[in-house]
């Protein structure tokens, strides 16, 4: 359920930025005008893609990485690295969480995390940011009430930066929470690496292989 | 000293099995934290200005959206069937249809596993068809796959490009005439050992057959002039040339070829004049599934794998943007290069060095992965040195080419093992006197820059380089 949420994101978050990047030229050429917000927007779907993404890829252990090395070792030292670093995994994660939420929060008038490396508490006074706005996307209509929860009634011409920004907490928080499943994983013996291993893609391929060659058969191969 | 430890940092991690994103993101942070005032919030921005102030890496997923369109077997059975009419006569016939369309593929996608397999599954098993032994299909496909990076437009230039600021437009010209050249110096060696060893070569089809299977691969190979005359017209950024790419690369596999989508079972006429008599019929089919087309699961699917690597590649690539924001800072690559010159190392000594550490990486790590932590390093030195951006990223994208057929982690040795079905080792025999070509080509590309740089100068005038 959660996977298809996810799988589906990805390609409608994908989907977007082409219409909308194609939109942009046809626009610029038939029309003769520029959708002045496309890029923008195109960007930032572009970060949300690639950020919420990550803690899919933990989910389903693509992200790239050197197995050269745990490939080829007992399986005991082999769990032990594992778990050092599935451990490095989840301190990034968390330095990004932490990072992540001092970014954002002023923008969303919430108090950033004091501390240089753990976070020691909220600070007390801070500037809220709410008011900040992106360059070029236009707001709309349905999100009108930030307004009020916000910019204290005072209307948005453009999006406010936090929307964008939103998917920083977000995605480090879902990166943390991926991560620790895995630690689990690795813990237990469900799985036995984090990084892509080159043996799954191998079952890919040799189904394209059988396809190709199934394709011969029926054609009678030329040449 | 500091920064011995942040580089053997990134390596150790690596090597633990911590993947690259994380190895190169903790790395870098750890540096900050402990040697300088940046704040964690500052690095998070990094993050995710990655994407928001690197326009030319938004090109990646559009690329990656066209090819994964494009890798559909029928556009690749079409480039096929239309190569061997071109070269199929000559003796080591069909091997050296198959370089040539590699050639020809690569040119429709950014990467190289991707054209093996598309080229791969079907040409070796053809190759065995008529008696070609299986080693010898697998090396020469192999090796051509590998022209893949190297033929614009490719994914790992626009990673290059985005990693150390040059032009896309600028390095996709610059890999013409190396990809050309390579590709017949593999082409040449086939026909040298064809000669040698009696290998069969195929009939004279007659300019008939390259005339009808021309125009059955025009659609697909049109996206080529889509992307270059785009870029070098004016017309397009490269990120809205690969945009546009990838619509027209929908469009044609669903609607031209129907290899793909609502139409996939019903194909269109092969021969001329029924075709012209149901063309109506297929203008109104286009109409009717126009839209189902857009949601329909093959085209999910295609997006979805697109995704799929767009995000670990990107998120590799945001990382080591954090790394890059270290080097600049500390002024590492500067150091190094003056230390480099006071020793009395030239750029000649310098190339040799950068080739060495590439090709020991190449056999560990995927391309565009390892270009990213090498570029920002190494350019900055290369600048220093006198030595050309855009040649500097050709020999680091042949290094690349030939880090994918050396073991262990040679992808196109995988891929080829999966679609020949044989074992690593065997492949790896088989691919070695190609090997030893693209050996030869990587010490041409990397002491003739005239090869990489002419194509760029004379159509883009030459280059402003600020040191």
């Amino acid at each position: 359920m959660i996977d298809r949420l996810e799988e589906g994101l990805i390609s409608l978050l994908l989907g977007l930025m082409t219409a909308l990047t194609f939109a942009n030229v046809v626009a610029r050429y038939v029309f003769n005008s520029n959708i002045l917000w496309a890029l923008e927007l195109t960007v930032f779907m572009f970060g949300w893609l690639v950020l919420l993404g990550a803690s899919y890829a933990v989910k389903k252990g693509m992200h790239l990485g050197v197995d050269a090395i745990i490939q080829n070792i007992m399986p005991g030292p082999r769990k032990v690295l594992g778990l050092i670093s599935v451990a490095c995994c989840i301190a990034f994660s968390f330095l990004l969480l932490k990072g992540a939420w001092d970014y954002w929060a002023n923008f969303a008038n919430l108090p950033k995390t004091e501390g240089r490396w753990f976070p020691t508490g909220f600070e007390d006074r801070f500037r809220g940011q709410g008011w900040y706005e992106v360059d070029d996307i236009p707001m709309p209509g349905a999100l009108r009430w930030m307004e009020d929860v916000f910019n204290e009634g005072e209307e948005y011409e453009k999006i406010p930066r936090l929307l964008p920004y939103l998917v920083l907490p977000l995605s480090m928080a879902l990166l943390l929470l991926r991560f620790c499943q895995a630690a689990w994983g690795i813990w237990t013996g469900r799985i036995t690496q984090l990084v892509a291993s080159h043996e799954v893609e191998d079952d890919e391929i040799e189904a394209a292989a059988e396809v190709a060659d199934s394709d011969n058969r029926a054609d009678g191969t030329k040449g | 000293m500091d920064v011995a430890l942040l580089f053997f940092g990134v390596i150790g991690l690596l090597l633990i099995g911590v993947p690259i994103a994380v190895s190169l993101g903790l790395s870098s942070i750890l540096f900050l934290l402990v040697f300088s005032d940046t704040s964690l919030a500052s690095i998070a921005q990094t993050l995710f200005e990655a994407f928001e102030g690197h326009f030319t890496l938004l090109a990646i997923p559009f690329f990656i959206l066209a090819s994964s369109f494009m890798s559909t077997g029928g556009v690749a059975k079409r480039i096929i069937r239309f190569s061997i009419a071109c070269v199929g006569h000559f003796p080591g016939g069909l091997a050296i249809a198959g370089v040539f369309a590699c050639m020809m593929f690569a040119a429709l996608s950014g990467s190289s596993p991707a054209t093996v397999v598309a080229i791969g599954s079907i040409v070796i098993a053809g190759m065995r068809q008529v008696g070609y032994s299986k080693d010898f299909a697998a090396g020469v496909i192999c090796n051509a796959g590998t022209l893949g990076i190297l033929i614009p437009p490719s994914i790992v230039m626009v990673v290059y490009a985005a990693a150390v600021e040059v032009s896309v437009g600028r390095m996709f010209l610059a890999g013409v005439v190396p990809g050309l050249m390579a590709g017949l110096m593999l082409m040449i060696t086939i026909y040298v050992m064809a000669k040698v060893k009696n290998l069969p070569k195929g009939d004279w089809l007659g300019w008939s057959e390259i005339g009808a299977s021309g125009a059955q691969a025009f659609f697909g190979l049109f996206l080529i002039v889509i992307i270059l005359g785009g870029i070098y017209g004016g017309v397009f950024t490269p990120t809205e040339a690969a945009a546009v790419a990838s619509v027209y690369a929908f469009f044609v596999a669903t609607f031209v070829y129907r290899d793909m989508g609502p139409l996939k079972d019903k194909p269109r006429a092969a021969n001329g004049g029924e075709f012209l008599r149901n063309l109506p019929k297929y203008a109104a089919e286009t109409v009717i599934y126009f839209v189902p087309s857009f949601f329909h699961k093959d085209t999910q699917k295609a997006l979805f794998e697109a995704g799929k690597l767009t995000v670990t590649l990107l998120f590799v690539i945001a990382n080591a943007l954090i790394l890059k924001h270290v080097l600049t800072d500390e002024q590492i690559p500067q150091t190094i290069a003056n230390s480099m010159l006071a020793a009395g190392f030239g750029p000649v000594m310098f190339l040799i060095i950068v080739n060495v550490i590439l090709l020991i990486g190449g056999q560990f790590m995927e391309p565009s992965g390892l270009l990213v932590i090498v570029a920002p390093l190494v350019f900055p030195i290369a600048i220093e040195l006198g030595i050309d951006p855009i040649h500097l990223g050709i020999i680091m994208v042949v290094n690349m080419e030939i880090g994918m057929i050396t073991p262990p982690v040679g992808l196109n040795l995988f891929v080829t093992s999966g679609v020949a079905k044989m074992p690593m080792m065997a492949v790896v025999k088989a691919a070695l006197p190609f090997l030893a070509v693209l050996f030869v080509f990587l010490i041409m590309v990397t002491y003739i820059p005239w090869i990489s740089t002419a194509l760029p100068n004379a159509v883009m005038g030459p280059e402003l380089i600020i040191k």
